[in-house]
């Protein structure tokens, strides 16, 4: 049993990391020098690590330990948005990081890396402690556990974890696939499946709004609401990720991870406690209550889309197809919509609209909960229809707003909607950790509350891949939509059909 | 001055600084938000720099947006009171939409003080907390104390400017003590800036025990010493040796504690050691930066410098039982009266 620190603190200590190491494959990639390593010296200037921590980087870009800190000097400088930097902190910090060049697929690799580690753990008393987080291209996810395994890393005098980045799997089968070689080194338990979605405070947020108080729950099920929509709508096109991005898909790469965990943490049965495994058990169990479609429902419930060129601003935006790395004939959606239906008791009939997509009129991501009407119309004018809206932005400006309707004053009656305001930012101006923040610290503290288990993740393919299956094998008319616009008409049409209609965010 | 104030004509004045914003709203404007956590009460007196309390104040609302009493107190004539209300806005950063905040100023002779807790209390902001920032030094312990504090479910103090910490440790725990009897509460809510203070120190040698190895040592640390600035150790100074005895006790060492006055230190710096056979742990402040020593490893991070801002700041977030500092308090005070200085 750990012994407890005399010195703890819980009321006015901030949570601090452990004594550990790092071990970060594809160090050398974006994500490392973007999120990672700015997050992880933004814990150590807000005093958050362990003088006992190291960060080893792993890639096959030939360096040295001085190098690999310069780069990653330069990524804090570039990349530390909100974070000021500090010569001294940052040569505090920098003193543990080491780094080892070599391929995943070779396990020449894992043998120096093993030696590297036991020499650290001397050097910096990182107490045999090792998180392993995977930043490789998917294909490599595999070989990097199994040789972990094999040079003996899985185990050790501390705990081990692997933290593994999305795609988790191209479908069903390959994700379990993925999981049955992790699960030959790390038990599921020590498997950290990461959607940063899930690392936001807003989407954290929704929990303590649902289940830290008294008036919303007796609300929310089918009784009451009359559907929900899901946006995550971004401006702007594929970036430079044009190759990657024709594989995957606003299906495969929002839908089936993002956005399912923000519907199951908004339509999730409350939990016992707010232990990671009760919160997972209530996330895994909504997404397996969610109907996978038959194939003509697919037709009805569901719309692909690519964006075509369009003048937007005054500017020429390209089509998907016209963007640099996709192959012209390329079929891949670069939006997405469906109506998924959850078939439990306090969800059945309320559909749940979900849209996401690329170069739409601005980047939002929000959920509307829609009331049903009173059920007698006692006042007549303009606003009568106006619904009651419960409205949880994610992001850009975090916060929730309820829409109802209010008389106007002066003579008569007439109504006219009003929105009171609930501002995250203003009411807690305080500075919001990155999503990587929060999940590198869960990991290490061991909270996998706000990570993918693998029965999710099986659950959200068994919903999305029918999907996929039927959109391949379908000669849709690409592109079905104008840069700048809301998506393609069948999307409006899909609503449509039970009388509803996206929302304008 | 006059002698009375309304909370009625206050609260009315309020409601028109709304009325205002809505209209600005009706006429195509975004109008403006109102935030409110919480009631903060600071009572301040008039020699200090207002324009200063006044930044502090409005620092703080972002994160705790309150409705503000300020009361300025001046004066040691015939009862004299007068007040004034307006709003405190801000655009937050990206956004369209001003925050605002109410901010009432009261400014009391010391004659009025006494008048104070008949008029405040209808002036808190329903359903959310009171929190009590006492600034003077000079007043507290006294009955005009006592009875602001006993509407207010916490006050905060900052007994750094209590000269004498064999008067004031006592006098703080009877506070602490007195004050949840007055507010019928189980426990004290009481905070002091000077425990405040310590977090970030406190928090960093705690850092240094999470190791395994570290925690091994604990037991071997015989000796404490905590530097200081000036001639004899300020509140703070005895709050942080109390803390680490209580925690030594509790892992079971039993370290000889000394406090010792150090030229080179100045203002609120503190420099701490514990030792013991091989095993060195050191704290030491230099600018915006702690530097720690331990078992070999040396460390270092950012730790801005305290204002009244990052303390108050802390402080607002804790409206409940502090069980760790009223064990402190209960240790300093009695150290302090067995010490011989």
């Amino acid at each position: 049993m750990p012994l407890e620190n005399p010195f703890q603190d819980p009321l006015r200590f901030e949570r601090r990391m452990p004594e550990c190491a790092i071990v970060i494959f594809g160090a050398s990639g974006d994500l490392t020098k973007r999120k990672l390593i700015p997050a992880l010296y933004r814990l150590a200037y807000d005093r958050r690590l362990a003088a006992g921590f190291a960060v080893i980087g792993v890639s096959r870009t030939p360096l040295g330990d001085d190098g690999f800190r310069e780069k990653m000097r330069e990524a804090v400088r570039d990349f530390s948005e909100d974070t000021k930097f500090d010569e001294d902190v940052w040569n505090a910090f920098a003193r543990g990081l080491f780094y080892v060049a070599g391929d995943a697929g070779d396990p020449a690799l894992f043998v120096r890396l093993a030696q590297k580690l036991a020499e650290i753990e001397r050097e910096r008393q990182t107490g045999g402690n090792v998180l392993f987080y995977l930043s490789l291209q998917p294909s490599q996810y595999a070989a990097a556990a199994l040789g972990l395994g094999g040079a003996g890393m899985g185990k050790g005098n501390g705990w081990r974890r692997l933290v593994v980045e999305k795609p988790f799997g191209r479908d069903l089968a390959s994700a379990r696939e993925l999981s049955e070689q992790i699960h030959q080194v790390f038990d599921e338990s020590a498997v950290y499946r990461i959607d940063h979605y899930l690392g936001k405070e807003t989407v954290q947020n929704i929990l303590a709004m649902r289940f830290g108080n008294g008036i919303f729950e007796p609300l929310w099920n089918r009784r009451y609401v009359n559907h929900v929509q899901i946006t995550a709508a971004e401006s702007i096109g594929v970036e430079g990720r044009g190759a990657y991005y024709q594989e995957a898909g606003a299906l495969a790469d929002m839908i089936q991870n993002h956005l399912l965990q923000v519907m199951a943490t908004i339509a999730m049965e409350p939990t016992a406690s707010f232990r990671a495994a009760s919160v997972r058990d209530e996330r895994s169990k909504l997404l397996r209550s969610i109907r996978p479609m038959a194939p003509d429902e697919i037709r009805v419930n569901s719309v692909p889309g690519q964006y075509g060129p369009a003048r937007v601003g005054g500017e020429d935006l390209p089509g998907f197809h016209e963007e640099p790395g996709v192959d012209a004939q390329s079929r891949t959606d670069t939006y997405a919509a469906a109506t998924f239906f959850v078939e439990n008791w306090r969800w059945a009939g309320v559909p749940f609209y979900m849209r996401t997509g690329k170069r739409l009129p601005k980047r939002v991501t929000e959920i509307a909960i829609q009331f049903n009407p009173a059920p007698l119309t006692l006042f007549h004018g303009g606003a009568e229809g106006a619904p009651n809206l419960l409205i949880l932005r994610i992001q850009p400006e975090e916060g929730i707003s309820l829409k109802f309707l209010s008389k106007r004053p002066g003579a008569g009656v007439e109504l006219r909607p009003v929105s009171m305001d609930f501002n995250y930012g203003s009411s807690f101006g305080e500075r919001s950790p990155s999503a990587y923040e929060t999940l590198l610290l869960d990991a290490i503290v061991g909270d996998a509350t706000l990570y993918t288990r693998q029965d999710m993740v099986e659950a959200s393919w068994a919903v999305v891949e029918p999907i996929q299956n039927a959109w391949r094998e379908t000669a849709f008319d690409f592109p079905n939509y104008a840069a700048g616009t809301w998506g393609p008409a069948a999307s409006d049409q899909m609503l449509a059909r039970r009388g509803h209609a996206w929302r304008t965010p | 001055m006059a002698a009375t104030v309304s909370a009625g004509r206050i609260l009315r004045e309020l409601a028109d600084l709304w009325v205002a914003a809505g209209q600005e709203q009706a006429g195509g404007g975004l109008g403006v938000l109102r935030a409110c956590a919480m009631t903060l009460i600071v009572l301040a007196e008039e020699t200090e720099d207002m324009e200063a309390l006044g930044e502090t104040i409005a620092a703080l609302m972002p994160e705790y947006p309150a409705r503000t009493i300020l009361v300025r107190l001046g004066g040691t004539g015939a009862p004299a009171l007068a007040e004034r209300v307006y709003s405190q806005c801000w655009m937050p950063f990206g956004q369209r939409r001003q925050i605002c905040c109410e901010r009432i100023e009261i400014t009391a002779s010391e004659a009025s003080l006494a008048d104070l807790p008949s008029i405040l209390p209808p002036l808190a902001a329903p359903d959310l907390p009171v929190l009590l920032w006492w600034r003077s030094a000079r007043l507290l312990g006294t009955p005009g104390y006592r009875k602001l504090a006993a509407i207010a479910d916490k006050a905060i103090v900052d007994s750094s400017g209590l000269e004498d910490e064999k008067v004031a440790l006592p006098m703080l725990v009877e506070m602490a003590q007195g004050e949840a009897e007055r507010a019928g509460h189980a426990r004290p809510l009481l905070g002091d800036l000077s425990w405040t203070l310590l977090t970030r120190w406190r928090e960093m040698l705690s850092g240094v025990f999470e190791s395994r190895e570290c925690q091994g040592r604990l037991p071997d640390i015989s000796n404490v010493v905590v530097a200081f600035a000036g001639v004899r150790p300020p509140v703070f100074a005895w709050y942080m040796g109390a803390w680490v005895a209580n925690a030594l006790s509790d892992a079971g060492a039993h370290a000889y504690l000394t406090w010792q006055p150090r030229p080179d230190l100045t203002g609120r710096a503190l420099h701490v050691e514990l030792t013991g056979g091989d095993f060195r742990v050191s704290l030491e402040r230099h600018d915006d930066r702690l530097s720690i020593e331990a078992g070999g490893l040396s460390h270092c991070t950012n730790l801005p410098q305290p204002t009244d801002y990052l303390l108050m700041r802390e402080e607002l977030g804790i409206v409940r039982r502090d069980p760790l500092f009223e064990r402190t308090l209960a240790t300093a005070a009695r150290l302090a009266a067995a010490s011989i200085t």
